[in-house]
C-alpha cells in the first residue's frame, strides 16, 4: 500500500484553510475562498501548492449556506391528511418575545408544494386508516407535473410503524424522485421537528451530492497525482462521513465548520495531556465556546435560521463577541460591545477603512497589537486610527482613550465569561477543573483574562490557532450514527420489558456497521450505545452513553447519574422513559497532526510599552522562536494570531507544539 | 456626551455598570435554567411558564429573567407582598399565590427569599421565582374553570413561610399538597423552585461579597438609574400628547354582555401614564384582571418599543404610572374569580394600549393580533389505563399585519409564547387524537399587509371527558389599522356522530364547560389578525 497523503481543508466565508500531511511532515496554507464555487479554491490551491492528497477531509459550509440563502433543490412534502401545515405552524411560538412585528423565515417547502394523503397510524403503531394508494398516485402526478425532483415524506407515527412511509417512498422513487423519508432521516417523535429535519435533508441532498461528486472527480483527475481521492465530510457532531454518505444524509453536515474547530481544539488538549477542556474560538464577529468533559458533547436541538434540525451536533454556545465587535453606549449610558460587528468590511478602524471603535482597536490602543503586525500578512495595523476611534467613546472615561480601551476589553470579556458560565457552572461543572483551549484569530488575546475570571488554571494555544478547524478535521474520528424512537418505560422497581430493546439496538448496530463498512472503515469500527432518557412526566431528554443495553437497572442508573450531575438531584421513586435508542459506529481518524511546521523565523524579540493594569515594558516574541518558558507580561506573535501573557502568567512550549499558559 | 456627565466619581463607570448588569442578569438566568431543568411539569419545562428575579435591599427589582410577559408587572411586587413577614432570618423562604396579595392567578405560585451577607443584620437583597403550576386544586383540573369566585378556582395561599431558618415548615407544605390534584408533581415542582431560590441566594451573596457592601449599594442604585434613563430617553423620542382607545371582551362566560376596557395614554416629559377609568366594573366571573396583570400588559407594550438591550429592572418602570379604578376588570378586588383575567383579559388590555400607540405611531405599529390564547382544558378517566388524566393547551392565531409585512399565521401573540403539544407527544400521553392542525386560510384581515391566518385544530376524544373552553374574539374581531380589514372571528364547534353514524356539528359558546363522549371531537377555529394599510384595488 502506498503511503497516504492527508489533507484537511476547511472552507470558510473568507478563507479556505489547508493542512497537509505527507511523509511525517505537516504543512499549512490559507487561500481566499471562492464562494460561488467553493471547490475551485480547493483544487486551484492544491495545484498551486503542488500538494497531491490521497485522502481529503472536508469541512464545508455548503449545507449551511444553501439553507441560509435558500438555494437548495425545490422540494415537495407529502404528509398525513390534516397536517400539511405542520411545517409552517411549527410549535406556534414567535422567535422574539418583544418584537413589535414578529417574523419567521419562510418554510423550505411553500404551501402549494405540500400535499396530504389519507392514512393514519396510531401511537401504538396500529393502522387505523390504510394508505390511500390512489390519492398517493395523484399526488405524485402533481409533483411530477410541477417539475420538482426532490420529495420529503413525513407521516404521523412513522417512527413506530414505517410501513406507509416505506410504500410511499418506494412509489416516489419509482418515479425517479430523490426521496427523504422521515423514518430514515430521523426516526423520532415530534412531527414538526421530524418534518423540518427531513425537509431540510431533501432540500440539501441534491445540492450536496452534485457538489461532492464533482469535487471528488475533479480532485481525482487533477490534484491527486494519480489514483482516486477518498473524500470525507465533517459532520455537525465532529465525526467525518464519506462523500456518498453525506450526499444521502446532507442534513448531518450543517455545522461542519464549527465542529471541526471543536474537534481540533479537543485533539490539541488531548495531545497536551488534558482530557477536560473548554474550547474557545473567537473570530471577527462571534465567539464559540464548547465544553469537552473527556469527549465532545453532542446536542440534538439545533436551530438553523429558525428551523429545527434534530441531527446530532457538537454542543457549541455562540455569543456576538469578536475582534470586530463595535463598542457603543446604550440609551441609559452603559457601555456595550457587540453584537454589531465591523466584520471584514469595513473592519476595525485600525485596518484602515472602518470608523467605529472595535475590540481590535482597543487592543491596538493598549499596545498589544503592533503596527508591524499584519492582518493575514498583508494589511498593516494603524494604531493612530484606532485611537481616533476610541476617542469617540472616551468622554465618560475622562477623555482618555486608554481608559476607554481597557473598558471595552473588560466588557467584551464579561460577555464571553457569561457564555463560559452558561456551558459550565450552569450545567453543574466547575470550570476550575478544565483547561481552556483558545483559537481563532482573537481567542489567544483574551484567553488568560477569561481563565482568570472563571478560575481556570491553565490555557492551551494550539500550534496554528488560525487553521485549527482544518487540522481538527484530519484527526476527527470517522462515525456513522443511527437512532430510533422507542418509548419504553423503566419502572422505579426495575424489571421492565426490555426484550424489544435488544432487537432495536441489534438492528441499529447492524445498520451502523453496514454504513461505516461502505465508507471503508468496517474492520476497525467500534460500537457505542446511547439513549435519550427522561423521568416520566418530563418533556426534555438527556442523551446518555450506555455500556450496553442488556440491563434495565443499569440503563436507569446511567440516567440517574447523568441527571444528578447535570441538575443536581435524582428522583428514585420515578419511572424512567427511554425515548430514543442511539448507536454510533466509530473508527479512529488519521494520525494527529502533531508538529505542524510553523514559520520558524529568527524569533526576533523586541520590547515595547503595553498597557496592562499599568504601563509595563513588555517583550514581544515570535512564536517560532519561543523555546522556553517566559513570564508575563509578554506578547507572543505569529501570522494568524497573537497570544497575550499578562503579568502573573507564564507561557512555554509543549512537545505537542502547543503553548501552555499557567498562572505563576 | 452631556448625558454621561451625571456619572460622578463615586458611581460605577459605564463599563462597570454594563458588567454589573450582565452579572445580576446572569444570576436571574441561572435561576431560570435551574427551575426549568429540574421541574417536572411540562408547563414549566416545555412551555417555560415562569420567571425569576433578583432584588436589592429595598425590594426593588434589579433583573428579571422573564419568559412570559404576563409576569413583568407582578414580579416587581413580590418582595413588597411578603414585607409584613419581616424580620427575616437566613434560610427563610416565603410562598404565595393570592392574586389579591401579590399574585396573578392561582396556578402562578411565587416564592421569595432574603439574601444575607456576613456581618449585616438586614437582608442585602432578595430573590424570587414565579412558576405556573399545572394544578392548584379547585373545581376543575388545571385550576382554570369557568368560575365566579376566586375560592372556586383553587387553593389560595396568602404570603407565608415555607421555610423558617432553612427548616421546611412541613405543616404548610402538607396543607397545600392535600388540596391539589397531583401532589407528587407539585412536590417536585416546588422542590425545583426552592432549588432555584437557594442558587440565587448563594450567587447574590457571593457577588455582594466580591464587591463589598458599599460598592454593592452603589452598583444597585446606578443600575436602577440606568434603567430609568434608558426608558425616559426612549419615551422622550415618541410624540408627546394624549390618546384614548377602547376595546372589549366578547362576554364574561356567564352573560352575553361585552366587557369594555378603556385606556387613556398620556406621553409627557419622558413619562407615560395609563388611565383605565371607564373600564367595566368587575364581574362575578373569571375574566377579572388584578392590577399587576394590567401593569404587565402595559409594560409589555412599552418593552416592545424599547431597544432590545434595555435591561428589565425597577428603573425601567419608574417613568410609567397608572390610574387603575379599584373594583374594575382591570383592577379586581375580592372575592371575584381571576383565572381568565390573566390569560384573556391581559390580551385585550394589550389590544387597548396597542390601539392607543397605533394612533401615535401609525407607520410603526402593526394591527391587532388574534387577542386570545384559545384555552382548552380537558380531563377524565383514561380508558387505556383506568387512571385520571388532565390536559391543558393554548393555541395561537393570526398576528396583525405590519409596515414590513403580513402578520404571522398560526402563532402566539403578546402575553404568551408557549409551545403547542406535538400530536405525537399528546397521543402517547392522553386518550386523544389530533385529526387536524392546519392554517385557517383566508381568516386574516385584508390589507396592503394582510393579517395572519388563524388555526383549525380538531381534537378527538377516545373516552368520555369534561372539556372547558375559555376563548375570545368569537364575536369581536382583531382590528385592522390604516385602512386594513379586521381579522375573522374565531369559532368553536363540537363534532358528534349519532348511533347511525350520522355526523353533526354544534356551535359552542366562547366560554363553556361540556361533557363529551368517546368519538366526539372539538374543533377550534382561531381568529385571524388585523390587516395593515388599504388593500390594493382589485383592478
Amino acid at each position: 500500500m502506498t503511503e497516504r497523503r492527508l489533507l484537511g481543508v476547511d472552507v470558510g466565508g473568507t478563507f479556505t484553510d489547508f493542512v497537509y500531511v505527507e511523509g511525517g511532515r505537516t504543512r499549512i496554507a490559507k487561500r481566499p475562498s471562492t464562494p460561488s464555487d467553493p471547490g475551485r479554491a480547493i483544487v486551484d490551491g492544491l495545484l498551486e501548492l503542488g500538494w497531491t492528497p490521497s485522502d481529503v477531509v472536508h469541512g464545508s459550509t455548503v449545507a449551511t449556506n444553501t439553507l441560509l440563502t435558500r438555494t437548495g433543490a425545490r422540494t415537495a412534502l407529502i404528509t398525513t391528511r390534516g397536517f400539511r401545515d405542520t411545517l409552517e405552524i411549527g410549535r406556534q411560538a414567535r422567535p422574539d418575545l418583544y418584537a413589535l412585528h414578529p417574523t419567521r423565515p419562510e418554510p423550505l417547502v411553500p404551501a402549494e408544494l405540500r400535499f396530504e394523503v389519507g392514512e393514519r397510524i396510531a401511537a401504538d403503531g396500529e393502522v387505523i386508516e390504510p394508505l390511500d394508494e390512489a390519492a398517493l398516485a395523484d399526488v405524485l402526478d402533481e409533483i411530477e407535473a410541477s417539475g420538482v425532483r426532490s420529495a420529503a415524506i413525513c407521516f404521523l407515527f412513522s417512527f413506530v410503524n414505517p410501513a406507509h412511509e416505506q410504500r410511499a417512498a418506494a412509489a416516489a422513487r419509482a418515479r425517479g424522485l430523490s426521496v427523504s423519508a422521515s423514518h430514515e432521516v430521523l426516526p423520532q417523535h415530534r412531527e414538526y421537528e421530524r418534518s423540518s429535519t427531513t425537509v431540510a435533508n431533501a432540500y440539501l441532498a441534491p445540492v450536496m451530492s452534485s457538489y461532492l461528486n464533482g469535487l471528488e472527480r475533479t480532485l481525482s483527475e487533477r490534484a491527486a497525482g494519480g489514483g482516486a481521492v477518498s473524500l470525507r465530510i465533517m459532520q455537525s457532531n465532529g465525526g467525518s462521513l464519506s462523500a456518498a454518505g453525506a450526499g444521502e444524509q446532507a442534513v448531518r453536515t450543517v455545522l461542519s465548520g464549527p465542529a471541526g474547530g471543536v474537534a481540533g481544539a479537543f485533539a490539541a488538549a488531548l495531545a497536551a495531556g488534558y482530557e477536560q477542556a473548554i474550547t474557545f474560538d473567537m473570530g471577527g464577529t462571534s465567539a464559540d465556546v464548547s465544553l469537552c468533559p473527556g469527549r465532545l458533547l453532542e446536542r440534538t436541538d439545533l436551530m438553523i435560521d429558525g428551523m429545527p434540525i434534530r441531527t446530532p451536533a457538537v454542543d457549541v454556545h455562540t455569543v456576538g463577541a469578536g475582534g470586530g465587535s463595535i463598542a457603543w453606549f446604550d440609551a441609559g449610558g452603559a457601555l456595550r460591545v457587540g453584537p454589531q460587528s465591523a466584520g471584514a468590511d469595513p473592519g476595525p478602524a485600525a485596518y484602515g477603512r472602518g470608523e467605529a471603535p472595535t475590540v481590535t482597536d482597543a487592543h491596538a490602543v493598549l499596545g498589544r497589537l503592533r503596527p508591524e503586525q499584519r492582518l493575514g500578512g498583508t494589511i498593516a495595523l494603524d494604531p493612530q486610527r484606532a485611537e481616533r476611534a476610541l476617542r469617540t467613546i472616551a468622554g465618560p472615561f475622562g477623555g482618555d482613550p486608554l481608559v476607554a480601551a481597557a473598558a471595552v476589553i473588560d466588557v467584551v470579556n464579561a460577555n464571553m465569561a457569561r457564555a463560559l458560565r452558561v456551558i459550565s457552572v450552569e450545567r453543574g461543572r466547575d470550570p476550575a477543573r478544565f483547561t481552556l483551549v483558545a483559537f481563532g484569530g482573537a481567542g489567544p488575546l483574551h484567553a488568560c483574562d477569561l481563565a482568570e475570571a472563571l478560575g481556570i488554571p491553565a490555557v492551551v494555544i494550539p500550534p496554528s490557532p488560525g487553521v485549527l478547524s482544518a487540522s481538527g478535521m484530519l484527526s476527527a474520528d470517522v462515525t456513522r450514527d443511527t437512532e430510533r424512537g422507542v418509548h419504553l418505560t423503566i419502572a422505579a422497581e426495575g424489571g421492565a420489558e426490555i426484550g424489544a430493546l435488544a432487537e432495536v439496538y441489534e438492528a441499529l448496530e447492524e445498520q451502523a456497521l453496514a454504513a461505516i463498512g461502505e465508507d471503508g472503515y468496517g474492520a476497525e469500527a467500534r460500537i457505542e450505545y446511547a439513549a435519550d432518557l427522561r423521568y416520566q412526566g418530563q418533556s426534555h431528554e438527556l442523551t446518555v452513553g450506555l455500556a450496553g443495553y442488556g440491563s434495565a437497572a443499569a440503563i436507569r442508573e446511567a440516567f440517574q447519574a447523568a441527571h444528578e450531575e447535570r441538575f443536581g438531584f435524582r428522583d428514585e421513586g420515578r419511572g424512567v422513559e427511554l425515548v430514543t435508542a442511539r448507536v454510533k459506529a466509530r473508527a479512529a481518524g488519521d494520525e494527529p497532526t502533531a508538529g505542524i511546521e510553523g514559520e520558524r523565523s529568527a524569533g526576533a524579540e523586541m520590547e515595547h510599552e503595553v498597557m496592562w493594569d499599568d504601563r509595563r515594558a513588555t517583550r514581544f516574541i515570535e512564536r517560532g522562536g519561543l523555546t522556553r518558558q517566559v513570564e508575563g507580561p509578554a506578547v507572543i506573535t505569529q501570522v494568524d494570531a497573537t497570544t497575550l501573557v499578562p503579568p502573573g502568567w507564564r507561557a512555554g512550549p509543549l512537545e505537542s507544539g502547543a503553548l501552555l499558559l499557567e498562572r505563576v | 456626551m452631556a448625558e454621561h456627565e451625571q456619572t460622578a466619581d463615586t458611581l460605577p463607570d459605564p463599563a462597570r455598570l454594563a458588567i454589573f448588569d450582565s452579572l445580576v442578569s446572569s444570576i436571574a438566568d441561572e435561576m431560570g435554567a435551574t427551575l426549568r431543568h429540574t421541574a417536572l411539569s411540562p408547563n414549566i419545562k416545555e412551555r417555560a411558564d415562569f420567571s425569576c428575579a433578583v432584588f436589592d435591599a429595598a425590594g426593588q427589582l434589579l433583573a428579571q429573567a422573564a419568559h412570559i410577559p404576563v409576569h413583568l408587572g407582578a414580579m416587581p411586587e413580590s418582595v413588597r407582598a411578603v414585607a409584613h413577614l419581616a424580620p427575616w432570618r437566613a434560610g427563610d423562604l416565603a410562598i404565595l399565590n393570592d392574586p389579591f396579595l401579590g399574585g396573578t392567578h392561582l396556578p402562578d405560585v411565587t416564592m421569595v427569599s432574603p439574601v444575607f451577607a456576613e456581618g449585616i443584620a438586614e437582608p442585602i437583597g432578595y430573590v424570587a421565582s414565579r412558576a405556573h403550576q399545572a394544578d392548584i386544586g379547585g373545581m376543575a383540573p388545571g385550576s382554570m374553570p369557568v368560575a365566579e369566585e376566586l375560592i372556586q378556582e383553587g387553593l389560595v395561599i396568602p404570603p407565608l413561610r415555607l421555610y423558617r431558618g432553612g427548616e421546611l415548615v412541613s405543616e404548610a407544605l402538607e396543607l397545600i399538597l392535600r388540596n391539589v390534584r397531583t401532589p407528587d408533581e407539585r412536590r417536585g415542582d416546588f422542590a425545583a423552585q426552592v432549588a432555584a431560590q437557594r442558587l440565587g441566594e448563594r450567587r447574590i451573596a457571593a457577588l455582594h461579597d466580591e464587591l463589598g457592601e458599599s460598592a454593592w449599594t452603589r452598583h444597585t442604585a446606578a443600575l436602577l438609574d440606568h434603567g430609568e434613563r434608558a426608558a425616559r430617553a426612549a419615551l422622550r423620542e415618541l410624540p408627546q400628547g394624549r390618546w384614548a382607545f377602547e376595546d372589549a371582551l366578547d362576554d364574561d362566560g356567564h352573560t352575553e354582555e361585552p366587557v369594555p376596557i378603556r385606556v387613556e395614554l398620556t406621553l409627557e416629559g419622558g413619562g407615560a401614564h395609563f388611565d383605565f377609568s371607564g373600564s367595566a366594573p368587575q364581574r362575578a366571573a373569571s375574566i377579572n384582571a388584578v392590577a399587576p396583570v394590567t401593569r404587565s400588559a402595559c409594560y409589555y407594550v412599552i418593552r416592545c418599543l424599547l431597544p432590545a438591550e434595555t435591561p428589565t429592572n425597577a428603573g425601567l418602570f419608574r417613568p410609567i404610572s397608572f390610574t387603575l379604578p379599584s373594583g374594575s376588570v382591570v383592577a379586581a378586588n375580592p372575592p371575584v374569580a381571576v383565572a381568565a383575567g390573566n390569560v384573556e383579559t391581559s390580551q385585550r388590555i394589550v389590544d387597548c394600549v396597542w390601539g392607543a400607540f397605533a394612533q401615535i405611531l401609525p407607520e410603526r405599529m402593526p394591527a391587532a393580533s388574534s387577542g386570545t390564547m384559545n384555552n382548552l382544558t380537558a380531563g377524565g378517566t383514561d380508558p387505556r389505563t383506568g387512571g385520571p388524566w388532565a390536559y391543558y393547551e393554548t393555541s395561537g392565531g393570526g398576528l396583525g399585519g405590519g409596515p414590513s409585512g403580513a402578520g404571522l399565521n398560526a402563532a402566539h401573540s403578546h402575553m404568551t409564547n408557549t409551545l403547542n403539544t406535538p400530536a405525537e407527544a399528546l397521543e402517547l400521553a392522553y386518550p386523544l387524537r389530533v385529526l387536524e392542525n392546519s392554517i385557517r386560510r383566508g381568516s386574516g384581515g385584508a390589507g396592503l399587509r394582510r393579517g395572519g391566518d388563524g388555526l383549525v385544530r380538531r381534537t378527538a376524544f377516545l373516552g368520555d371527558a369534561r372539556v372547558t373552553l375559555i376563548t375570545e374574539r368569537r364575536s369581536g374581531q382583531a382590528w385592522g389599522v390604516n385602512g386594513g380589514g379586521d381579522g375573522s372571528p374565531g369559532a368553536n364547534w363540537l363534532e358528534t356522530r349519532d348511533s347511525s353514524g350520522e355526523a353533526s356539528l354544534e356551535r359552542l359558546p366562547g366560554k363553556v364547560v361540556i361533557s363529551v363522549r368517546a368519538g366526539d371531537a372539538v374543533r377550534l377555529e382561531t381568529p385571524g389578525g388585523g390587516g395593515w394599510g388599504s388593500a390594493p384595488s382589485a383592478e
